[in-house]
Formats: C-alpha cells, sequence, structure tokens
C-alpha cells in the first residue's frame, strides 16, 4: 500500500513537471505575441497622432506608413541579432575546429541553415502578427500574388546580403574573442538604419546617405517598401540588380575575409 | 537596517571585483544602453523635425517625458535586475535554496547578489534629456523641482520594482517567470509618450493598473504646467502600495516554493 502511494505520488511530480514545462514554453510564446501586441499598439498610437493634423509626411499617407511600420517591425526579429554571437561561441568554445572539418562547405552550411529559421521566423511572424494587423490595426496587405512573390525574392537578397555582412563582421570574433559588444553595435546601428524604427525616406537625407551604404536597408527598408505599397512594382527591375551587386559585393567579401582570418584561428582549450 | 547596509556595500564591492576582472566588457555594458536608445532618440527627432508638434506636444516635451521614463527605469534596471531572472539562474538549478539557509532575507540576498552596471546608460541617456528638455523649454531649475523630479523618479523606479517582484514571484510556482515579467514590463513603453496619445483604456491601464504612467506622464505634465490636479503627487502614495502588495505576495510566493531538488 505504501509503495503504491509512493508511486502515485512520484507520477504526480511527473505528470506537474511536464505541465509546467508545457506551460512554460507556452508562456513564452504568448508572452512575446502579448508584447509584440502592446508594442505594435504603441507605434500605432504614436504614428496616428502624428497624422491627426496633417495629411501627408514625407509623402506618405498614414495608411502607407502605418503598413510599413508594422511589417518592419515584423521583420525587424529575423534580422536583430545575426548570429556573430554563435561565431564568438564557436571559436571561444573550440567547437569551430569540428565545423570547419565537416566534409561541406562552412560558410554554405551555415548559410542554408540560417535563411531556413529565418523563412521560418517569417511564416510564424506572417500568420500569427500578420492576422492581428490585419484584424486588429485594420492593415491592407496586398492580394496581388506577384506582389508577394517580389518581396520574397527581395527579402531572401536581403537576407543573403545581411548573411555576408554578419560573417564578416563574426570574422572579428578570430582576432577578439570578444563579440557581445560589437552585436549590440550592430543591434543598434541596425534599428536606425535599416528603417525598422521609421521608413527611410522620413530620415533627413544626409542620414539617408549613410543608409544607403549601409547594408541593413537591403533586409528590411526594400522588402517591407515593396509589400507596403510605398515602392511601385516598375521599379523592380533596378531594385534587383542593386541586391545583387550588394550581394555580389558582399559575398566576395565575406570569403576573403574568412579564409584570411581563420588562418589566425587560436582554440582556446577546444 | 545598519547591518544591511554594510552588508550591502560588501556585496557591491564583490560585484565589482567580478566586472573589473572583465573590463573591456564593463564598459561595453555601460555604454551598450546609450547606443540603444540613440537609435530611438535619433528617430523620434527625425520624424518631429518634419512637424511642429503631435497633438500640441512638442519633441521637447516628448524627451521630458521619456528622459523621466527612463532615469526611473534605471533605478530598476540598476538594484532589481536580478528578478528577471530568478526562475532561469536561481529557482531551477537549486541555487535558490542557499538563500533560505541563510540568516538574512532572502529577497535582499537576492536583490544584493547582482547589482546591474548597464544601468550607468540609461542615467546618462535619462539626465540628458531630462536636462536638454528642462532647459530647452526654459522651466525653472530650482531646488524644488529639483526635488520634486528626484522624488518622482525615486518612486517610479519602485513602481517597476513592485510590477517587477510581483511577476517574478510567480517563479514560486511556474519556475520560469521571464515570460511574465517581460508581458507586464513590455506595458512600459506606453508611458514614454503622452498617455493622450491612446484610447483612453490603455489611460486608465497605466494609470491603475500597471501605474507605469506615474514615472513619466504624470510628472512630466506637471513640470510643463498642465493642470493635473493631486495627480501630480500621487506617485509616491502609489508606489507605497504597489511595493507593499508585491512584499506580500512575495512572501506568499515563499511559502509555497518546493525546491527543485537539483
Amino acid at each position: 500500500m505504501n509503495k503504491l502511494a509512493y508511486r502515485l505520488r512520484t507520477y504526480r511530480s511527473v505528470v506537474g513537471m511536464n505541465i509546467k514545462e508545457m506551460l512554460a514554453y507556452n508562456l513564452w510564446f504568448w508572452s512575446q505575441l502579448g508584447a509584440h501586441l502592446f508594442l505594435t499598439i504603441v507605434y500605432v498610437s504614436f504614428w496616428k497622432a502624428l497624422y491627426s493634423e496633417r495629411e501627408t509626411i514625407a509623402g506618405l499617407t498614414m495608411q502607407q506608413t502605418l503598413t510599413y511600420i508594422i511589417l518592419a517591425r515584423m521583420i525587424a526579429p529575423l534580422v536583430q541579432w545575426g548570429y556573430t554571437q554563435e561565431f564568438g561561441y564557436w571559436i571561444r568554445e573550440g567547437t569551430i575546429s569540428s565545423e570547419l572539418l565537416r566534409p561541406v562547405d562552412f560558410q554554405e552550411r551555415i548559410f542554408v541553415g540560417h535563411l531556413t529559421r529565418t523563412f521560418i521566423a517569417l511564416a510564424q511572424q506572417l500568420l500569427v502578427t500578420g492576422s492581428f494587423a490585419v484584424l486588429v490595426f485594420d492593415i491592407r496587405l496586398p492580394t496581388d500574388p506577384l506582389i508577394w512573390l517580389s518581396f520574397l525574392i527581395s527579402l531572401l537578397l536581403g537576407c543573403s546580403i545581411l548573411f555576408c555582412f554578419d560573417w564578416i563582421f563574426g570574422c572579428v570574433a578570430f582576432y577578439s574573442t570578444e563579440v557581445w559588444g560589437l552585436q549590440v553595435v550592430r543591434g543598434s546601428i541596425l534599428m536606425l538604419f535599416s528603417g525598422v524604427l521609421l521608413p527611410l525616406t522620413m530620415l533627413p537625407s544626409s542620414l539617408q546617405t549613410v543608409a544607403q551604404w549601409m547594408p541593413f536597408a537591403q533586409s528590411v527598408s526594400i522588402p517591407v517598401s515593396l509589400l507596403s505599397g510605398i515602392t511601385p512594382l516598375d521599379q523592380l527591375g533596378s531594385i534587383w540588380l542593386q541586391q545583387l551587386a550588394w550581394l555580389a559585393a558582399m559575398l566576395m567579401l565575406s570569403r576573403l575575409m574568412f579564409q584570411f582570418s581563420v588562418r589566425k584561428i587560436t582554440v582556446q582549450g577546444g | 537596517m545598519r547591518r544591511y547596509s554594510k552588508l550591502y556595500w560588501y556585496f557591491v564591492i564583490q560585484r565589482f571585483k567580478i566586472l573589473m576582472e572583465y573590463r573591456l566588457n564593463f564598459f561595453i555594458g555601460s555604454i551598450s544602453t546609450i547606443l540603444f536608445q540613440a537609435a530611438s532618440i535619433v528617430a523620434l527627432w527625425a520624424v518631429l523635425r518634419q512637424v511642429p508638434s503631435i497633438q500640441g506636444w512638442t519633441l521637447e516635451q516628448i524627451l521630458l517625458i521619456y528622459g523621466l521614463l527612463t532615469l526611473s527605469k534605471g533605478i530598476n534596471h540598476i538594484f532589481a535586475d536580478n528578478l528577471w531572472v530568478i526562475g532561469r539562474d536561481y529557482i531551477r538549478p537549486g541555487q535558490f535554496d542557499r538563500f533560505l539557509v541563510r540568516p538574512i532575507n532572502p529577497l535582499f540576498h537576492l536583490l544584493a547578489d547582482r547589482i546591474c552596471h548597464d544601468a550607468i546608460g540609461d542615467f546618462i541617456v535619462g539626465f540628458s534629456l531630462v536636462g536638454y528638455a528642462m532647459v530647452k523649454l526654459q522651466l525653472p531649475i530650482t531646488l524644488a523641482s529639483i526635488g520634486f523630479i528626484i522624488l518622482m523618479v525615486i518612486s517610479g523606479g519602485i513602481i517597476f520594482i513592485a510590477l517587477n517582484l510581483i511577476t517574478a514571484a510567480t517563479a514560486f510556482w511556474i519556475m520560469d517567470s521571464i515570460p511574465v515579467t517581460n508581458l507586464v514590463f513590455s506595458t512600459n513603453e506606453f508611458a514614454q509618450y503622452p498617455l493622450t496619445f491612446y484610447h483612453r483604456s490603455v489611460g486608465i491601464l497605466l494609470t491603475w493598473l500597471l501605474p507605469y504612467g506615474f514615472a513619466s506622464y504624470y510628472p512630466a505634465s506637471y513640470l510643463l504646467g498642465h493642470s493635473i490636479g493631486w495627480m501630480a503627487w500621487l506617485a509616491p502614495l502609489v508606489a507605497l502600495v504597489c511595493i507593499t502588495i508585491a512584499y506580500r505576495f512575495w512572501v506568499f510566493g515563499l511559502k509555497h516554493y518546493g525546491s527543485t531538488g537539483s
């Protein structure tokens, strides 16, 4: 009898732990969704207040700006932190040595993994936050599949450009092993110059020029402008050409930089 | 009381010894918050450069609200940042149990265990914004106004700590409280702009339920000479009520704490 009670008690704990774990996981999901929703209400209210006394700001109507902001905020978490941290981790922990020994191209493999994660996260964002945006904030997303397709291609190109940039950036870890600070600097600059906080056309022209010469706008501002209808589709050719040029240059630089700095490797206790 | 302040001092010294082992990290940590806030402030400036005001609020007035909130947040950040990670870093790995066998208050021990130097950036940004706004708006900088600001910032800081304490105490039941804390804490972003920008329900929420408004909007309105009557002086009382409720809830949670046994 005593044994039975003991076992029952044990199982009760097991069930309890599992529920707690599930709950904790679910809580993460819902809390992040909730926080995102709160933030979106803050931005929407801010921009609505801004537009309350005027029709357009920097040539954009309220509907255009709101659609842009909500979409840009949805893309932001996908590009905010990059993987410089992981890079530093591999080097610090010494796992980089086994990463390099695998019989596939290192950069290619990481790239594929990175893109997969990004686009799965995008699908989640679009499904959950996207439906909120449409239902709660009355945002009109385009129905033309062509716009969606061009958005996706432009985002793919943009994320690849950013990937190469982060790769170059991550190579600094071979020299410094300290990447957290770099990460913060990158995140802050990205916030402003990628167009997450506001459409880039609203920046003063000097800052717009700075934004143009940084890769961050390629991954947020350019695709989101397409999707929110700020950039008309007839400019698609020149946009893709520009993105391809960026990509080619960044790709070449990133390969060179990696080949150069991997020689510097000091595996610390790996 | 004297014993606790002495103890706190020892904890602070220990913490700084650890931080000074990694000087570069210490420095970067301190300025990282500045950079991060700078991005938002530049964006705000870029927009408001094109419009004279939003519903009657000028850039400087909004910066005053923003600055006050940042200072209150800084107080919470420097003294109570450990509340965020109570579940992940203490309860789950069984570390919390060591607080329970020591002859000091477990909450004190938790808070003193890690003061957070990143908050230095918050204070630099907050002070600069409030100072800039006060000068630009030609608000009187007198002993009275400085005293008022200090009182309100401390009250705001306590409100932040109280709300984080309540949400952190849920860790006694659900282990990891970061999602809950994160959800409640994120509503403070509403308080960085005038509450009049939002639907009325948001104003009520941020005044009576999650009273972050007392850390920014109400004191700023008083400084700007808006007629808000007794609401201007309510913050210390609200802070007192919040922290009392929060501490009671914490003690209640502590009684229900069963170790993870790891």
